[in-house]
């Protein structure tokens, strides 16, 4: 893998990834949905380096373990079956999940909220609401999965000609497609008695995330180029602030090398706007365990 | 009621097929995002001026958006409508939705699943444990919530969906109405089992024998009630093994849309459905063998088929 040997630095959108890979555990099954391709270089990135015995699924395809060539640019093409051992029907996907049997998902938004829950559904309300596009099966494995990784390459948010500043993270969703550590009307996770645990990170092109046991988001890390103001202006509450806010852990050359190797048309780079896919950071020590590494 | 269907000769042209549906239908769409989709059929659904469909599914993409466009959706109860990170939102499904001109009635994955389950099993309904605490609950009243009486926990009740119509396109099917299905089958199945009649298009049509050789059938006959032979007849989707996505042509449909209503009209809708009598014109219309054998080529090696995505430059 040339490529691999050749990174010298990495992008966002690799950092980005790596953090995504990190919070996949080895020996679950993961699944990512439609539309996400940098989560889906993620799983595979964390199924080559630390999470060799991951179930991974394939999110429209529902393929087990593919290898794909390459990655393109929509999610239901059989490009991205190459390889897979098996392949389960829409049922079983959410069958797996309803059981407990399904370790992860990701979940993103153009609104996330200070509990984790997300909106793809509608912005605003009453005449002038807006209708984005939906959140396919989001809103059930929400409920379902053991835990839920959120993210989204938005967090900046720059005003609009009027002067007005959509905001990607606020205080609380104005549709709540898919829940997090509240319902729609404040209940907790307890409460409703769901399966799975909820969100346990947020990857932002700002910073990193978690939540804290009675569920608000927290900062927890900061890219180089990223700092505490940054996050507070671009955020439409005051989020909390861990004690100590570390350094989000930057990718090798091994998982640059992986992701470059399977993404030659820089498909994930759509999910990025187009100011932050120059930002690059110097490339971090071997992030990811290196026993587990030379097992892959 | 659901019925079987035992016809022997089920095979039909086109505009016969699709003029089984009927102006008000609760409509399946079959297919997923860039894959599998009728497209064909929804040309020709247009033509014929079918409207007030009432469209269910889980993810797609140009074939509910192209309905939209054309006016001829009432409702939608799909888990989404877009064109992923490739070109964006769907331009006409969300004009129509912010209009009122189409109810927005949008569900999940599972929930859908669940109720045509229940349809499938001839139930009322099904339990689901998930989407209660969401906002989809204001979206559709005719949910109920119970109380488990084996464990007290509380479940959320979803209605039995049997659609009118399963709108399906298939690479293989006979004359008899067995289809078979290559590749993920996204929720065909349920739809074709929850439906009252299976409306499809396929690829090739095959004898009986053949279909077994090439591996068994998806979907028994007696579910479908009509079959026609549609070759290219998922384009601009993708029906492998036969040929890969138009991302090209599809490029440029999203950007006729996105454009605004008339421009739509005006740039997709009146070359490529009003203005071309039938599926052979519409083809030659959008390049005819020129384009089709390079999306047909796909298999040669890796580099061929990367090129086919290559080609057009993502939306901004």
């Amino acid at each position: 893998m040339s490529a691999a040997t050749e990174a010298t630095d990495c992008t966002l959108g690799e950092a980005m990834i790596a953090a995504l890979a990190r919070t996949i555990r080895d020996g679950t099954l993961v699944f990512h949905g439609f539309g996400s391709p940098l989560v889906q270089l993620a799983m595979h990135v964390a199924k080559r380096t630390h999470a060799p015995d991951m179930v991974l699924v394939a999110g429209a395809t529902y393929g087990v373990n593919p290898r794909p060539p390459f990655l393109t640019p929509t999610s239901n093409d059989w490009v991205l079956d190459r390889g897979a051992e098996c392949a389960l029907d829409i049922e079983e996907l959410f069958d797996l999940a309803a059981s407990g049997r399904m370790g992860r998902m990701f979940l993103s938004g153009v609104q996330i909220d200070r509990y984790g829950r997300t909106n793809v559904t509608r912005l605003g309300q009453g005449e002038a609401a807006k209708k984005l596009p939906g959140g396919g099966g989001g809103c059930n494995l929400s409920c379902d999965v053991e835990a839920v990784t959120l993210w989204t390459a938005a967090h900046r948010t720059r005003a609009d000609r009027a002067g007005r500043r959509q905001f990607r993270i606020v205080e609380s969703c104005d549709f709540v497609t898919n829940v997090g550590h509240r319902t729609a009307d404040g209940r907790t996770r307890q409460a409703m008695g769901y399966r799975g645990g909820g969100p346990d990170r947020l990857i932002t092109d700002l910073g990193l995330f978690d939540f804290e046991a009675d569920g608000e988001l927290r900062l927890i890390g900061l890219y180089p180029d990223t700092t505490v103001d940054d996050v507070l202006d671009n955020t439409a509450f005051r989020p909390r602030l861990a004690e100590t806010i570390a350094p989000i852990p930057m990718p090798d050359a091994e998982v640059v090398g992986i992701i470059r190797a399977l993404d030659p048309m820089h498909v994930h780079e759509h999910e990025l706007r187009a100011e932050d896919r120059d930002r690059r950071f110097a490339l971090g020590p071997t992030a990811l365990p290196r026993a587990a590494v030379a097992t892959a | 009621m659901s019925t079987v269907h035992t016809t022997a000769d089920k095979l039909v042209d086109l505009p016969t097929l699709v003029g089984r549906i009927r102006p008000g239908d609760t409509l399946a769409v079959g297919g997923g995002l860039s894959s599998r989709e009728p497209m064909a059929a929804i040309r020709e659904l247009i033509r014929q001026g079918i409207d007030g469909l009432r469209v269910v599914g889980s993810a797609h993409g140009i074939d509910i958006d192209l309905l939209c466009g054309a006016g001829a959706v009432s409702a939608t109860a799909e888990s989404y409508v877009g064109f992923e990170h490739d070109f964006g939102a769907a331009p006409n499904y969300r004009r129509a939705c912010e209009s009122g001109a189409v109810r927005v009635e949008d569900s999940c994955c599972y929930t859908i699943v669940q109720q045509l389950r229940a349809a499938i099993e001839g139930l009322p309904f099904m339990p689901v444990r998930s989407a209660r605490g969401s906002s989809f609950m204001e979206l559709h009243p005719e949910y109920r919530t119970m109380t488990c009486p084996f464990t007290g926990q509380e479940l959320l009740l979803v209605p039995a969906l049997a659609p009118d119509v399963a709108l399906l396109h298939a690479q293989y099917g006979d004359a008899h109405g067995n289809l078979r299905i290559e590749g993920p089958p996204v929720a065909d199945l349920l739809f074709a089992k929850a439906s009252r009649q299976v409306l499809a298009t396929v690829e090739r049509v095959v004898s009986t024998e053949e279909l077994a050789t090439l591996g068994g059938v998806t979907i028994p006959y007696f579910y479908v009630s009509a079959v026609a032979e549609v070759r290219f007849g998922a384009h601009p989707t993708a029906c492998y093994p036969f040929y890969a996505y138009d991302r090209p042509h599809t490029k440029q449909y999203h950007e006729a849309a996105s454009a605004g209503a008339d421009a739509f009209a005006e740039r997709y809708l009146a070359p490529f459905v009003h203005g071309v009598a039938d599926h052979a014109t519409y083809l030659e219309r959008v390049g005819g063998a020129a384009v089709l054998d390079r999306l047909a080529g796909w298999s040669t090696d890796d580099e061929v088929w990367l090129a086919l995505y290559a080609d057009a430059e993502p939306a901004a």
